[in-house]
């Protein structure tokens, strides 16, 4: 190989030297020919001048120095951008442009991707302009280096050491020289160096430490002082609490704890919806498998704030904690579910009146539900079945405000009031149940025909009523109210009594023996409540001046106890003695309707200003007990009466509110007041949702009056 | 079975084999297949329309139901199981029967008023109350044959006496408080409807008569009343001297003759409106009424023998299906099985005459439903009224009639229920 090479080298020596020898013969030599050998011709230009035509140099590249680029272009360092402007690339050794290569036409490129040459790269070689191609073997190479591996195959970077010098005891060591001296005496050199900083530490020079710098006492802005400072060890006294002490850390504070530490999926759950202020403790414990992995904590700043509050205050506070169940502070009431029967869905639905439905009234044995509205009509409904059995149109202008049946079952008498005209109606109605005073073959309609004529022979034979009948004595003036016979047309539908006062009458309420009824007209001053005296058409003013404006009144169940509801207070008269008994002062802005238990020692009492108050005439003036659950006004409020413990208000938010309001016999004990159920289905129109309420007088049926002039019929 | 394919694999299956009381063209081989557990009534009855089509080309498909010891299968067949803890790996013996569900609308009969009851005990025409206080008699759907005149105020319940060989009587009750009696004679209506007069009327309530019912041999009805009575009369006229009969001018028809009946006995012991009344059995009357009672009472004695209280009004009572048991609907309840499914009152139930399951009912909310004892699910639910259905009866045995607060009357037939 050695002698290859100086045959190689010798070689290329003998055709430099020939070829200068060539270039200068040819350059002293005439123009006329060439000799041969000579590495141009000459030819004979356009001009006649003579032209040499060189011959193609050869590099004689043809080195064994494979490092050596080969120099196709000789542009040298230029960047090959130079000549993007130019159809070529560079110049060859000759001089001659080395064009760019052509780029191909689309078709060829495509061609090109399909058909990949071996080695291709998709790179252009910048120094040849044309496409790079690399071997496999340069590809493998490129790949471990970028893979950071030799880019040789078989290298090993960790070959076996070789261990020559060693703390083993050869068998046959390399050097059999004894241990030198110096690995057994302290060195000289190095105790002078230590003396020497001993010494500077001794005089000073060198500081253990550095002194701490006060650089932010330069910030004179911040004042700070140590809240501490003058804090002195105090005696051990109940009142001289200290800084509670952290406690240690546990198991489940680490960041690797146990398994049995790290809460299961129930646990998390449970931790999240807790309280915050409830929760046992404030972290989670999670496993973060090493320490390394561990994150930033993010509750450093509250932990740390937190625990600052726990200093500053403990020590000064003693928190009494209040361990007490909320659930036992509620009072211990009954499930609705107990409580039934009641009210609990819509059985019909009664259609038929124009506009709002203003009042309505069961019939005292229930089979006929009697209802007034805004229309002018009174309408009779058959209970269970919602079939409109009579109707009647009272007045063409005034609302039906309203209705009311006499009490007592021996005759079958309606009561309406429309404007300042209060009406009273024997019906035609088909007769259900027999009316128990009745002999079989006496017309229940005409028995109360009879009733209500009766009046008309008592004026007559007594034309001046006795005024000492009045509760305040006061006398009945002709002009109070006039008692008349309607019109024929009416007459003919069977309303026989026409009675019509001063003021419109807004309240009629029946004694239980169905023969006074109070009627009260809140614009009337003076004669708002009025009692009307049936047998004898007789009408009495009880009040020469009432305060405030009436509102509603109801007779005492049992006894001869009158009350009357003004804007604010609920006064209870006694009709015996004729006087004042009590004054209630439920607390509400302005009554809208109450009614009397049928035990007569209860009152509940609703009011526009959204309230539903429960009064104990035994207990107090006051309310017992205050229910706000409506967002409106309370239109009217009613007890069952007829054996079960319900009461139901009618709001204008169009919902009826069902409750059980058990009164127990004995005086020790309060009454039991349990909200049962929201019966909604009434629409709200014009602001009014319903506007009464009343009660089947056996069932636990209960029947709505809405303002979307339908009547409802709940059932349970 | 090659119909399994299509089911996926990985449901678990169970061997079951059909089994039927139905006659032949319905009948299945009975060999035991495996079927996926999976499948509910609906997946059931594709099953053995696709066998019975095997066998009969031109077999058109129809709904079947089944029963697994003695209780309609109502959910998937796995679920039903489990619940029954019934064991999946025996045979399992699915008895199917059609399903009972209204095949045909026929088209309402129009009334002048709300349709208050009912009769469809006689196979040849339906009976019909209405609040205007005519009772009306149908021969089909919108085929008014009859028309029963007299009632002074709405009518609140009809009965057909059907006495074996003699011609039908017609009861009804009226709020007017009085029962009329109308015999139907043979003749055909031409074009209008004929107009018919009681040949009886029934005085002695006090009060508006809510039910009527008739004794299986016809001698004798009874009615409840809101008087809280329940009256027992005879129909026949002759067979006993007291009664009365007189001349009586009605409505200025000086020459009608009509016969007035007076109560045999009373029965005394309801507090309230006595709603219903039955009579399936020659000696006892069921009642119940709005004071919460059912009672049944011994005919001869004119004594209750027995109460049944539940917490809520009691609208109806019917006598029927397996053993007489009763049933009670108002509100919402029955005593011995507890259907709740009506939104509203329940206005009416029947239980078929022929069939030991099945009961109709009406409720205010506009449906009617079929029942089965066998399942607590409703069968069907019929909503061709647009208002409160107020009565509703089976007819012929395959169909339902129901009158309601829309002045119609509904006929939905093509139910087999046996």
């Amino acid at each position: 190989m050695v002698e290859a090479h100086g045959i190689r080298h010798t070689r290329r020596a003998a055709s430099q030297t020939s070829a200068i020898q060539e270039t200068l013969c040819s350059v002293a030599s005439s123009r006329s020919t060439p000799e041969p050998g000579a590495p141009f011709e000459v030819t004979e230009d356009a001009n006649g001048n003579p032209r040499y035509i060189y011959k193609d140099i050869d590099p004689v590249y043809d080195s064994d120095d494979s490092d050596a680029p080969n120099p196709g272009n000789t542009i040298g360092d230029i960047p090959l951008s130079f000549y993007d402007s130019y159809p070529h690339i560079g110049y060859d050794i000759n001089g001659r442009k080395i064009m760019r290569p052509a780029k191909g036409a689309a078709l060829d490129a495509l061609l090109d991707s399909i058909e990949v040459p071996k080695g291709w790269t998709g790179l252009t070689d910048p120094a040849t302009g044309k496409p790079l191609q690399l071997t496999e073997e340069e590809l493998d190479v490129l790949k471990r280096l970028t893979r950071n591996e030799a880019p040789e195959d078989g290298y090993d970077p960790y070959p076996d050491m070789v261990e020559y010098f060693s703390g083993k005891l050869e068998q046959m060591p390399l050097s059999a020289a004894p241990e030198p001296k110096r690995r057994f005496i302290p060195s000289k050199h190095e105790a002078k160096r230590v003396m020497k900083i001993v010494k500077a530490i001794r005089e000073g020079r060198i500081q253990p430490y550095r002194p701490p710098e006060d650089i932010e006492d330069e910030d004179f802005d911040v004042k700070r002082y140590d809240i501490w400072h003058d804090e002195t060890p105090r005696a051990d006294h109940v009142m001289n609490i200290p800084a509670p002490k952290l406690p240690p850390p546990g198991y489940e504070e680490s960041y690797h704890p146990p398994p049995e530490y790290i809460p299961d999926e129930a646990e998390l759950k449970a931790w999240l919806e807790q309280d915050e202020e409830d929760r046992e403790r404030d972290f989670l414990p999670r496993d973060h498998g090493a320490l390394r992995k561990t994150p930033g904590y993010e509750r450093f700043v509250k932990d740390r704030f937190e625990r600052s509050l726990d200093l500053y205050l403990a020590p000064r506070v003693r928190r009494s904690k209040l361990n007490i169940d909320p659930e036992s502070l509620l009072p211990k009431l009954p499930s609705p579910e107990e409580l039934r029967p009641f009210p609990s869905h819509v059985d019909a639905i009664l259609r038929g009146h124009q506009g709002r439905v203003r009042s309505l009234a069961f019939h005292p044995r229930g089979e006929y539900i009697a209802s007034g509205g805004d229309d002018g009509t009174v309408r009779v409904w058959y209970t269970p079945s919602g079939y409109q059995l009579w109707q009647a149109r009272i007045s063409d202008q005034d609302p039906v405000s309203a209705v009311q049946w006499r009490p007592g079952t021996d005759a079958l008498v309606l009561s309406c009031a429309a404007g300042e005209n209060v009406f009273l109606i024997a019906p035609k109605l088909p007769i259900f149940s027999p009316f128990s005073t009745l002999d079989d073959q006496v017309d229940p309609i005409t028995a109360s025909r009879d009733l209500l004529n009766a009046g008309w022979q008592a004026r007559s034979s007594s034309p001046t009523p006795n005024a000492s009948n009045g509760l305040t004595g006061a006398t009945t003036k002709e002009a109070t109210a006039t008692w008349a016979r309607p019109p024929l047309k009416l007459q003919a539908q069977g309303v026989l009594i026409q009675l019509t006062l001063k003021t419109a009458v807004k309240v009629i309420s029946w004694h239980r023996r169905g023969d006074y009824f109070a009627t009260v007209s809140p614009a009337g001053q003076s004669n708002s409540v009025a009692i009307h005296t049936l047998s004898k058409h007789m009408t009495q003013l009880p009040f020469r001046r009432l305060k405030g404006l009436a509102q509603s009144c109801q007779f005492h169940p049992t006894r001869p106890i009158f009350f009357v509801a003004t804007q604010r207070m609920i006064r209870s008269y006694d009709l015996s003695r004729q006087e004042l008994l009590k004054t209630l002062q439920p607390g509400a802005r302005w009554i809208s309707s109450f009614d009397v238990h049928p035990g007569g020692d209860n009152l509940i009492v609703g009011s526009y200003d959204k309230r539903l108050l429960w009064m104990d005439l035994d207990l107090s003036t006051r309310p017992y007990k205050t229910l706000r659950y409506h967002p409106r006004a309370i239109r009217a409020v009613r007890f069952h009466h007829g054996g079960y413990p319900l009461f139901a208000d009618a709001s204008d938010d169009g919902s009826l509110q069902i409750f059980h309001g058990k009164v127990v016999g004995d005086l020790m004990e309060n009454a039991s007041i349990v909200p049962l159920k929201v019966l909604r289905g009434h629409k709200v129109e014009g602001g009014l949702g319903v506007l009464d309420v009343d009660w089947h007088p056996q069932e636990p049926w209960c029947a709505s009056a809405g303002a979307d002039g339908t009547v409802r019929v709940w059932i349970p | 079975m090659d119909m399994n394919g299509e089911v996926e694999d990985n449901s678990r299956r169970v061997q079951v084999r059909f089994v039927t009381k139905l006659k032949p063209p319905l009948k299945v081989p009975p060999t035991s297949i495996a079927i996926p557990s999976n499948l509910t009534r609906l997946g059931l009855s594709t099953i053995v329309n696709n066998l019975l089509q095997a066998g009969d080309p031109d077999w058109k498909a129809e709904p079947f139901d089944f029963l697994i010891d003695g209780e309609l299968v109502r959910m998937s067949l796995e679920k039903f199981l489990l619940a029954k803890g019934i064991s999946a790996e025996k045979i399992l013996e699915i008895e199917y029967i059609k399903a009972v569900a209204p095949r045909k609308e026929e088209e309402p009969s129009f009334h002048d008023d709300w349709v208050s009851a009912v009769d469809g005990s006689n196979p040849g025409f339906i009976v019909t109350g209405c609040y205007d206080g005519l009772a009306r008699l149908w021969k089909a759907a919108g085929v008014c044959t009859h028309i029963l005149e007299g009632h002074s105020d709405g009518v609140a319940s009809v009965g057909v006496i059907n006495p074996e060989g003699a011609e039908s009587i017609v009861a009804t009750a009226s709020k007017d408080r009085t029962l009329r009696l109308w015999k139907l004679d043979g003749e055909e209506p031409v074009n209008n409807p004929i107009k018919i007069r009681a040949f009886k009327i029934l005085r002695g309530h006090r009060g508006s008569v809510q039910s009527v019912a008739a004794q299986t041999s016809g001698d004798m009805i009874c009615s409840g009343s809101w008087d809280c009575t329940i009256n027992l009369w005879r129909t026949k006229d002759n067979t006993d001297g007291d009664l009365s009969i007189k001349k009586r001018k009605v409505n200025d028809h000086a020459d009608e003759s009509q016969l007035e009946g007076e109560a045999v006995s009373t029965l005394v012991g309801h507090t309230q409106c006595v709603s219903s009344v039955v009579w399936p059995q020659h000696e006892t009357v069921y009642s119940a009424s709005w004071d919460h009672s059912v009672r049944r009472w011994d005919v001869e004695t004119s004594k209750d023998l027995s109460d049944i209280f539940c917490g809520k009004v009691l609208g109806c009572v019917d006598v029927g299906g397996e053993g007489s048991a009763l049933i009670a609907a108002g509100g919402t309840s029955a005593p011995v099985f507890q259907f709740s499914s009506h939104a509203s009152w329940v206005s009416a139930c029947k239980w078929h005459n022929k069939s030991w399951f099945h009961l109709v009912s009406a409720s205010y909310d506009g449906k009617v439903m079929l029942w089965d004892l066998r399942t607590a699910w409703p069968l069907a639910v019929i909503e061709s009224h647009e208002d409160k259905v107020l009565c509703a009866d089976w007819w012929r045995g395959d169909s339902v009639v129901s009158g309601g607060a829309d002045s119609k009357l509904c006929i939905s037939s093509g139910i087999s229920a046996l």
